[in-house]
């Protein structure tokens, strides 16, 4: 039994800090080029993301899967049912957070550290270098909070994941299923190792922001 | 010289924040006064070339900055420094901060933290030269701030409330470094709180509501000042 | 521009990289995969899964996977070609499934029976009747009165369609009925909130069982599990080939293996070790008979 908790474990990680990666390569640019508007939709446009941060994630699973089914859009993909899926939903699930958080961070970088590098006489890419020094941990407590929405949501997993054991099976779905099972005691230790995982996910990024 | 010529600007639509603007920066201590809000910063940010004005045109040295290419764009921006009003600093130490404008130069470290070293003992900061910068008073910053400006040596000048939330004697300071270099550079200090940098100032513009509505002699300003106090 | 193409190129290698140790790790990509859907309640109590553990040490190059939800679903993920092979246990709507070309090679694997479960107390007095329908009427009346709950699944599951069969044979209607909850989760959860409530549910056994061995069902005890109308039948399917992409020979491999005489062992003797009493009976050598009892359960 140990075995499979440790693939559960190993497993969320993984398809979480994936699904975290692929918010953050849409999300960062998309970001970067929000904040350069100067126009009043700007503030509507992150109006709804902010939000969409309270997007069910049922829902977000059930479109996942008449998108991916076989008789759907993406059908010939053929990747309904596995880990990829997951990824994708969640990824699409922690974007309207991401870009939410990065809104933040990237406005501050943008009014504060571009023109600071201006006005003491960096080009283009100096600005953009000292930029990126002083965001990039800033960047990763986001990656971090966004990462411990994503392996805590449960809706997504189970529907385009299938709770398939020793593939699709993670955290929250398996812990879905010891409940079904009527085996609680298996539930709380899965509920304990995921509220550790969180708990020092969001410690980590407590203690990186305090340092900057 | 800097000059700017019919500024208009805003930052959303139409909500013009300056509203025909014409002054020269010239030799000496220019000081804008003017309410919170009245366009003092968005006066200097534009004076100093970070922000492109809607219409009209901003002249460094008779050239016309927004019609320059890239490169030289840089070479005349490294003429002028601008400090903010909120001291922003850099992460690491307080040497890193003031030396990083002169790296950027292309300076070598050693002459770098030579230079820095110098500065650092006019405004009085050498003992927190290696301090982490999250570390600081908020005056600290400030002189921190200052120093990185000063330490680059400009022709231009552009200080954004540089008094403000300082100690009184290192007020004095300040004010006192500032008008050593007023025979040598282009100054301009927003403010508004003329009392300390009125005595200083050989030129004073008044701002309102984006518009400008008085440029005189300190003088004038002065007697105005203590009849309206 | 250049920082964010800087900083997608990073993330796009990590991601690769990411996906490949992934894939290294955990992929099943050289190997077999049959996709399953099923009734929770093979799932649940692990039949399912000990059946692909023998099916395995002979095919060890197949992995089957299984997504347990309800028959409802189950047949709604074949429909749209998600899956190669169902397990369920709704004749109606198997038929239903059937005659749309959906499914093809059906065959009953197993029975056990649905059980009428309540509180020890029993405030409808319906323990030890033999005739379900009658024990619907009591409760319906009891339900009223005020004096006892009903859940329902509420969720098109198997149970739940025979569930409202038996309704609909007792001549009552109690949808929309105070008393009368429905839960719309799996078995379990419906079988916990009757424990908690005190309430009638109808329950598979072999659910019901693998619960009452966890210790979870305190309350609760089995009061008519006897009578026409309570046989729970279950099917298994492989999806349309002519209609749907399916791994329709790894399929019929595994069909083939839980009606053969070793599969049909392990269901036999699933879980009498464990709570005393079959979760689930063989239908070898009763197969006729019981296609029979199915042909009956479709007529509503």
């Amino acid at each position: 039994m140990y075995t499979e908790i440790y693939g559960i474990a190993l497993r969320s990680l993984l398809i979480s800090s994936t699904a975290t990666l692929l918010a953050l390569v849409w999300s960062i640019p998309f970001t970067a080029k929000l904040i350069s508007i100067r126009h009043r939709s700007k503030d509507i446009i992150i109006g709804i993301f902010n939000t969409l941060i309270g997007l069910p994630t049922v829902l977000v699973g059930l479109v996942l899967y008449l998108l991916f089914s076989y008789s759907g859009p993406l059908g010939f993909l053929e990747l309904l049912y596995t880990p990829y899926t997951i990824i994708i939903g969640e990824s699409i699930l922690i974007t309207p957070l991401v870009i939410s958080l990065l809104y933040e961070v990237f406005s501050r970088a943008y009014n504060e550290y571009w023109e600071l590098a201006l006005t003491l006489g960096a080009d283009k890419l100096q600005a953009y270098k000292l930029i990126i020094r002083e965001v990039i941990s800033d960047i990763f407590v986001v990656s971090l909070i966004s990462f411990s929405r994503a392996i805590g949501e449960l809706g997504v997993a189970l529907i385009v994941g299938g709770n398939i054991k020793g593939y699709t099976r993670v955290f929250t779905t398996a812990i879905a299923l010891e409940i079904e099972k009527g085996e609680f005691e298996t539930a709380i230790i899965l509920g304990l190792l995921l509220f550790i995982v969180v708990l020092s996910v969001i410690l980590t990024a407590r203690i990186i922001k305090r340092r900057v | 010289m800097i000059v700017l010529r019919n500024i208009w600007f805003s930052y959303v639509d139409e909500n013009y924040v300056l509203k025909n603007i014409n002054i020269e920066f010239s030799r000496g201590i220019t000081v804008v006064l003017g309410p919170n809000g009245s366009g003092k910063t968005t006066l200097l940010k534009i004076a100093s070339c970070l922000y492109k004005p809607i219409r009209g045109e901003v002249l460094i040295d008779d050239i016309n900055y927004w019609n320059l290419n890239e490169e030289e764009k840089i070479r005349f921006r490294r003429k002028i420094v601008y400090v903010h009003e909120k001291p922003i600093l850099l992460r690491g130490s307080v040497l890193d901060n003031i030396i990083y404008g002169l790296i950027i130069r292309g300076y070598s470290r050693d002459e770098a933290i030579k230079k820095a070293h110098k500065i650092s003992k006019e405004l009085n900061i050498t003992s927190i030269l290696s301090r982490r910068t999250e570390t600081l008073s908020i005056g600290e910053r400030r002189l921190v701030t200052l120093a990185r400006a000063l330490v680059l040596d400009t022709d231009y000048l552009l200080l954004d409330d540089p008094i403000a939330h300082l100690h009184p004697s290192t007020r004095e300071l300040v004010v006192d470094i500032v008008r050593s270099m007023k025979d040598e550079k282009v100054i301009a200090i927003a403010t508004h709180d003329p009392l300390s940098t009125l005595k200083i100032a050989s030129k004073v513009i008044i701002l309102d509501s984006g518009r400008i509505v008085n440029i005189s002699e300190p003088r004038n300003i002065i007697d105005k000042y203590i009849l309206e106090y | 521009m250049k920082k964010f193409l800087m900083i997608l190129i990073i993330l796009v290698t990590i991601t690769t990289v990411t996906t490949i140790v992934y894939m290294s790790v955990f992929g099943k990509e050289t190997l077999r995969v049959l996709k399953v859907s099923t009734t929770t309640s093979l799932y649940v109590t692990g039949l399912l899964e000990k059946l692909a553990e023998e099916f395995r040490k002979e095919y060890p190059n197949v992995v089957i996977q299984f997504i347990a939800v309800g028959t409802g679903r189950a047949l709604e993920i074949a429909s749209k070609g998600d899956v190669d092979m169902v397990f369920v246990h709704a004749p109606s709507l198997e038929h239903k499934y059937i005659n749309r070309g959906t499914l093809v090679d059906g065959h009953i694997i197993a029975y056990n029976y649905f059980v009428i479960v309540g509180p020890k107390d029993d405030p409808a007095g319906i323990k030890g009747l033999n005739n379900p329908v009658k024990a619907l009427r009591r409760i319906y009346n009891a339900g009223v009165s005020g004096m006892t709950l009903f859940i329902s699944r509420g969720d098109n599951s198997g149970t739940h369609i025979r569930e409202l069969a038996l309704w609909r044979k007792a001549g009552l209607n109690p949808i929309g009925q105070k008393w009368y909850i429905e839960s719309g989760t799996g078995m379990s959860k419906t079988l916990m909130i009757a424990n908690e409530r005190k309430a009638y549910t109808l329950s598979d056994i072999g659910t019901y069982l693998k619960l009452k061995g966890e210790g979870i069902l305190g309350r609760l005890e089995v009061l008519v599990d006897k009578g026409e109308g309570l046989i729970n039948i279950y099917s298994a399917y492989i999806v349309n080939p002519e209609k749907y992409k399916v791994n329709y020979e790894l399929a019929k491999l595994f069909l083939e293996f839980v009606l053969s005489r070793k599969g049909q062992k392990i269901i036999n003797e699933y879980g009498r070790k464990l709570f005393g009493r079959p979760l689930f009976y063989s239908a070898y050598g009763k197969e006729n008979e019981l296609k029979e009892l199915w042909n009956t359960l479709l007529e509503h």
